[in-house]
């Protein structure tokens, strides 16, 4: 397995840049979205997005919303070109504000 | 219904038993059930192509969860992606994701839980039930199926 450390590291402030018009683009129902770039359970390089949602499209609406989020991501990065696979990983403000994780915050 | 459509059923009763009481254990079980739904999904679909019906059961055990997760699949013009490729793509995403969802579910005792992550794998799940069924007999499909067992292109 190759495991030389992926181009996303290198495009952190384009993938951020692409993060924050997601945001834009998909507000209210998308309150922040937060990433880092590690290995996947395989060890196979990965960009771990966690988004957090609005309890209302959480609880209402998360298929929509999700599929919203996965793809406008993809439109913006191409993943395979940055060496990563994209994972995402939701909850609603609620659900964080019991928790209070920092990554997610 | 089969294997694969009683696992997903499975997968919702256990995230609403572990919404009721409040168990994570129902929570990591619906989000390890909701993959292995549609694992069996895709390897049913193959081995109920093979003609020799004895032989079927010995041919889904060769499936392989990495390879079937390492298959990749690209639209042949990301731009302008077709119908059938968008369809695909979000079943490979899914599964995918899934796959992933499982391994901390059924190994990170660190990973906190929340319902949503149990929502999102049973919705991964039935998206990927509903958009295979739609383009399962095309060929983009077919291949991709191929792909997963572990043939090479």
């Amino acid at each position: 397995m190759e495991m030389n450390a992926p181009i996303a590291f290198t495009k952190q402030a384009e993938i951020q840049a692409a993060v924050e018009e997601v945001e834009r683009n998909l507000a209210p129902d998308v309150v922040r979205i937060r990433f880092d770039i590690g290995e996947d359970w395989s060890g196979q390089w990965a960009i771990f997005f966690r988004v957090v949602l609005t309890d209302e499209a959480a609880k209402q609406r998360l298929r929509e919303v999700a599929s919203n989020v996965v793809w406008g991501l993809a439109r913006q990065l191409d993943f395979s070109a940055m060496g990563v696979f994209p994972y995402h990983n939701f909850r609603s403000v609620s659900e964080q504000g019991a928790l209070q994780e920092p990554a997610w915050a | 219904m089969g294997l694969a459509g009683d696992l997903l059923d499975d997968a919702r009763d256990l995230g609403a038993k572990g919404d009721a009481e409040n168990r994570d254990s129902c929570r990591r079980r619906a989000i390890s059930t909701a993959y292995y739904a549609v694992f069996h999904l895709l390897v049913d679909d193959f081995v109920a192509n093979w003609p020799f019906a004895g032989q079927r059961a010995r041919l889904a055990r060769m499936f392989n969860h990495q390879k079937m997760r390492d298959a990749s699949f690209a639209p042949g013009d990301k731009g302008n992606p077709s119908l059938v490729e968008t369809q695909l793509v979000d079943v490979v995403t899914a599964f995918r994701q899934l796959q992933a969802d499982r391994h901390r579910a059924d190994y990170d005792t660190g990973w906190r839980l929340v319902g949503t992550d149990v929502a999102n794998a049973i919705t991964l799940a039935e998206t990927a039930f509903s958009k295979w069924r739609a383009v399962r007999g095309d060929s983009a499909a077919r291949d991709h199926l191929m792909s997963m067992f572990g043939a090479k292109r």
